[in-house]
């Protein structure tokens, strides 16, 4: 682990200003991970305009409940992200209950907004270092762990969800992920 | 009823959300309880959104940092919305009133929605305030029975002393045979090192292998106390003795250097 590689991940909390009602501080957190978000918010729901709503209404909740944030417990970014990937999943699930599931045609809007399995060399070249870090972290993990943890992460599915559509035991499937999420934290505690 | 060392093994897939619900249910009651495996969940959580942080960013369009801002603030960022929309009108007074409608309906809705997410954070503090009572008359009941063992005139009292290991060590255990429950006091031990955790054994006439009674750490007072259900038959138990283990307990002692240990 590089010294740069260590203060890219240093913690620079926000949020104990925002929950002050600091809204110049709440602008820098905007900007700062928005994108993370939006991002995130576009590979579960698959629709810019779900995410955009889901987006909006991630960080009126952020600002709203920035006081319960304990940055001991983690950080703001992970923070945001709970919360993001939480109301994401509801939407997506919301979605499906109503059987206004998105079809192949809005996989294919997702994709137009570059978080495509396979990057080019220009994407690469654009990666911030905090985030080939985390590319680095990601790409130690077997692709049947990483599958399984994204299947559960992305989609919300269950254990035995994926085990159905993996089409494996759920034994196997269980072991798969807590190995996977094993590796994430010993990863996370690297880059602390 | 599950281990400690079960009910850890949950932490992963609760965080990421995987865990089945009868899981999820069980290991929940635990982290009421629990500050170590609270902890493990956080941790797990911030790990499961590194596959977040692995996605290639996309900047939200301008439209939606205006919507919320104007949010916080009624005016400035809620012009920029307005005026991009303008362009679309044919006339500059309809325009206007059009701005003024547009402005005041996107005001009222997003104070709307900054109301409903008070409202819910509101009641996210009741159900918190809700658990905590119910964490304290958990307590409370389990205080309750631990006094009515301590006072039971049934209650057996057997000493366990220091061994080689830490020879002013001392524990008391006070026994319920007809509940089938003890609770044991602790006195003068070495505070646990970080990642491990002092474990209690039963030594059983009816079994060759020891069994588990539970996993304490010890702060730097050097007392601690653990409550003991669903205990063997008092005839069926020979022994009582304390390991230092790894964090959150094991299925059989890894060693023999007993802290405290006693006959009954």
């Amino acid at each position: 682990m590089t010294a740069a590689m260590n203060t890219s991940f240093e913690p620079s909390s926000l949020l104990p200003a925002v929950a002050l009602g600091d809204v110049s501080a709440f602008e820098r957190l905007y900007d700062r991970h928005s994108s993370t978000l939006y991002a995130l918010l576009l590979r579960i729901l698959a629709n810019p305009d779900d995410a955009q709503e889901v987006l909006q209404e991630t960080f009126v909740k952020a600002w709203t409940n920035a006081k319960m944030f304990d940055s001991v417990r983690g950080s703001d970014v992970a923070w945001l992200i709970s919360i993001a990937r939480s109301r994401g999943i509801d939407r997506l699930r919301s979605r499906k209950i109503r059987g206004d599931r998105e079809d192949e045609a809005g996989r294919e809007v997702s994709s137009s907004f570059g978080f495509v399995e396979k990057r080019t060399g220009a994407d690469d070249a654009i990666q911030s270092e905090e985030r080939l870090a985390v590319r680095g972290a990601l790409a130690e993990l077997p692709e049947a762990q990483r599958a399984a943890l994204a299947l559960a992460y992305f989609e919300g599915l269950s254990q035995s969800e994926i085990a159905e559509k993996l089409g494996e035991p759920l034994g196997t499937i269980k072991t798969r992920m807590q190995l996977g999420m094993k590796k994430l934290r010993e990863s996370l505690k690297a880059f602390r | 009823m599950m281990t400690h060392e079960q009910l850890e093994s949950i932490a992963p897939l609760d965080a990421i959300g995987a865990a089945a619900a009868e899981e999820a249910s069980a290991f929940h009651a635990h982290l009421v309880s629990c500050a170590s495996c609270r902890r493990v969940r956080d941790e797990y959580e911030e790990a499961s959104t590194l596959l977040a942080r692995d996605l290639d960013p996309v900047a939200p369009p301008p439209e939606v940092r205006a919507r919320i801002f104007s949010a916080l603030d009624g005016s400035g960022e809620g012009g920029k919305v307005v005026d991009a929309r303008d362009r679309f009108q044919s006339s500059r007074w309809w325009t206007a009133a059009a701005v003024v409608f547009l402005a005041l309906w996107g005001w009222r809705e997003l104070s709307v929605r900054v109301g409903r997410e008070k409202d819910n954070s509101r009641e996210a503090e009741i159900r918190h305030m809700a658990e905590e009572n119910q964490l304290l008359t958990a307590r409370n009941e389990k205080l309750s029975a631990e006094i009515a063992a301590l006072a039971s005139q049934d209650t057996r009292t057997i000493a366990l002393t220091g061994q080689q290991v830490s020879p002013s060590a001392s524990a008391r255990v006070f026994l319920e045979p007809q509940q089938r429950r003890a609770v044991v006091f602790f006195y003068n031990l070495p505070a646990n090192p970080a990642g491990k955790s002092y474990q209690l054994w039963i030594l059983r006439g009816d079994q060759p292998k020891p069994q588990s009674a539970g996993v304490f750490d010890v702060t730097q007072s050097g007392g601690a106390s653990i409550s003991i259900e669903n205990l063997p038959l008092a005839t069926e138990i020979k022994g009582l003795a304390v390991t230092l283990e790894p964090k959150g307990g094991v299925a059989q002692p890894t060693n023999t250097n007993f802290f405290v240990a006693g006959n009954t």
